[in-house]
């Protein structure tokens, strides 16, 4: 019965659900929503066993001493006089304790909270630097086009890169010429012969795609994310859809169970 | 100015042709007002929509728009009476009204029309899974190609057992009721259940209380299945905070602490995915990400070593359960997947040759 009733309880909230995306009619129409109330009902309720989770965690690691115990020793300390000044402040003041007046509340939330989040979220431009430099490297054919395409649309989309692409392209098939220029020169044959076209056609390309970035790199930039990019995050959104409704089908339908004990 | 009014009225025109009828597709107490706009529209402040109910002499302000604006839901109404309407066009100076509309009744419907296709879809697709969970219990075999990402649980496992450093299993942020977080669910039990048989530590910190007691349950699950309750430690899957960056704080220090010696980032994540992803990175630790949040693919899989890339994440019960009927569902994915891909081939070519048939049949979603 530990697993049935759940299956159950399953079965009927998935079947009256679906139903309630076809039929706007009462009781069926509000289903959705009534259910949502119920979850945040329940959800309110749970965070009691969070907040117990969390405090006996951090009690712990203060009372182990454990690597950090002063971060947690500041959580509770913050937690609690949150709680009681938040409580003591907001109900009897401002007859609310969630009242956003209230002045501590505020004050905690615009210098603290507010600041602690921002600096979180501004680590993030240092992530993308030491993610890109690891993904951006031309090893072969994919990652190169991968470099190329992100370098197109990154300069495509801040103010100077209309400006500043056509030189660095030109550049960077400059470099390339010489690169070949040099390769041939330590080779014989055909391979030679290779290098030396290779080194021949970068140089005639620094023109055309000096030209080109300086006229259209923000519609390639546009394009790029536009056709070839939502092309392929569609592709993965239906597939997303298609798994999604599957895997619901398996929950509603009970053949899909390691959700439950 | 009282002289100035009859000229007013002159200059100003009211809306004409207003339209009152019962909202469609929807579950009753509404009724939608339509009219033309006045030549004038530019030099109206807002329109005042006034209803009349039947046998009633007065009417009642329902709702305001600003110009520019022809059309308005009146939710305030109950189902089987009569309403008129007129629209009040406000000028700075004058307000001049319409003619009365036609009476409207509002009705609840049965069907939403508007769903048309989307309960085709559902249907067909059903039928599909079905035919396929059929034949899987008749024996037939079902082939799923080899996913990197959960091969590769028990090599992340065994690992960091080798290197004697504890798990980490990330649930992102998203709530049970994202079926992604319950696909997270059934990859962490895998996890819970390879950690038992190698006596690791499996940590998991929690973005929602409710998670964290699905995550205990599953946790517990997987070590009993494993036959090893006695390793299974509560304390281990707990709840860290509810905010997204203090969340992502949470996740990067306990990395830096335990210097995990696998990391699972599996389920709904945001902005924090990079975060945690280049913070597991620069533990050394081996890193398994899943999430259909598309976006963050992209960080995912520049950042970490192996991940689940959206449906994947749908599969990886079925495919770590090797259970025939779940097997089955995702066979029928696939043929509805070309069938989506031979209806995208078809539509580019008819709309080519400029005959509109799928893209207007997929217009009434």
């Amino acid at each position: 019965m530990k697993r049935e009733i759940p299956l159950f309880i399953t079965f009927i909230t998935g079947v009256l659900l679906v139903i309630a995306l076809f039929v706007p009619h009462k009781p069926f129409g509000q289903l959705q929503q009534t259910f949502n109330d119920w979850l945040i009902i329940v959800g309110g309720f749970t965070m009691i066993l969070g907040l117990d989770s969390l405090l006996l965690h951090n009690w712990e690691k203060i009372k182990r001493k454990k690597e950090g115990w002063i971060s947690s020793a500041f959580l509770i300390a913050s937690f609690f006089i949150t709680l009681f000044w938040g409580f003591g402040e907001g109900a009897i003041a401002h007859r609310s304790p969630f009242d956003p007046s209230a002045t501590f509340l505020r004050y905690f939330y615009t210098y603290v909270f507010v600041p602690l989040q921002a600096t979180m979220f501004s680590l993030l431009a240092f992530f993308i630097a030491s993610a890109a430099y690891r993904a951006f490297r031309a090893k072969d054919g994919n990652s190169t086009l991968l470099l190329s395409a992100a370098a197109l649309v990154m300069l495509g989309r801040v103010p100077a890169g209309q400006e500043v692409a056509p030189w660095i392209f030109a550049f960077v098939l400059l470099l390339l010429a010489y690169y070949f220029f040099k390769e041939g020169s330590k080779t014989t044959g055909t391979q030679k012969t290779l290098y030396l076209i290779g080194a021949l056609v970068s140089i005639l390309l620094i023109y055309p795609v000096f030209y080109i970035l300086l006229h259209y790199l923000n519609g390639i930039a546009d394009w790029i994310m536009n056709i070839p990019q939502m092309a392929a995050k569609r592709g993965i959104w239906i597939g997303i859809s298609l798994g999604g409704i599957a895997m619901s089908l398996r929950i509603i339908l009970g053949v899909e169970k390691t959700y439950l004990q | 100015m009282g002289f100035l009014l009859p000229i007013l009225l002159f200059l100003y025109s009211p809306p004409t042709n207003v339209r009152a009828f019962d909202t469609p597709d929807d579950g009753g107490g509404s009724i939608t007002v339509t009219w033309d706009l006045p030549p004038e529209d530019s030099a109206v402040i807002r329109y005042d929509i006034y209803r009349y109910e039947a046998q009633k002499d007065s009417g009642k302000l329902a709702g305001s728009v600003l110009k520019g604006i022809n059309t308005f839901q009146d939710v305030g109404v109950k189902d089987r009476v009569e309403y008129s309407y007129r629209v009040a066009a406000v000028y700075p100076d004058t307000t001049v009204f319409s003619e009365m509309s036609s009476p409207a009744v509002s009705v609840p419907q049965w069907f939403n029309g508007k769903t048309k296709a989307a309960l085709f879809i559902l249907l067909f697709y059903g039928i599909v899974l079905f035919w396929f969970t059929e034949e899987a219990k008749k024996g037939r075999r079902t082939y799923i190609r080899k996913i990197a990402g959960l091969e590769a649980v028990e090599e992340a496992v065994g690992r960091s057992t080798e290197l004697g450093k504890p798990i980490l299993f990330v649930p992102g942020i998203g709530m049970i009721s994202d079926i992604t977080t319950i696909a997270a669910l059934s990859i962490l039990k895998r996890v819970a259940k390879k950690a038992a048989e190698y006596e690791s530590r499996v940590i998991v910190p929690n973005f929602d209380p409710i998670v964290m007691v699905a995550a205990q349950e599953t946790v517990k699950e997987g070590y009993t299945e494993a036959g090893r309750p006695d390793l299974y430690n509560e304390k281990d899957i707990f709840f860290l905070t509810s905010d997204q960056f203090g969340y992502a704080a949470g996740v990067d220090g306990m990395m830096m602490r335990e210097k995990p010696g696998a990391i699972f980032l599996q389920g709904t994540f945001y902005a924090e995915a990079l975060i945690l992803a280049e913070t597991g990175h620069s533990v050394g630790a081996i890193q398994i990400s899943g999430t259909t949040s598309v976006t963050q693919l992209p960080f995912f899989i520049a950042a970490t070593d192996y991940t689940l890339i959206g449906e994947e994440m749908y599969a990886a019960s079925a495919y770590l359960s090797k259970d025939p009927l779940m097997l089955g569902t995702i066979k029928g994915e696939d043929l509805m997947k070309l069938i989506f891909i031979v209806t995208i081939i078809a539509g580019v070519i008819l709309e080519t040759f400029g005959i509109h048939i799928i893209s207007n049949w997929f217009s009434i979603f």
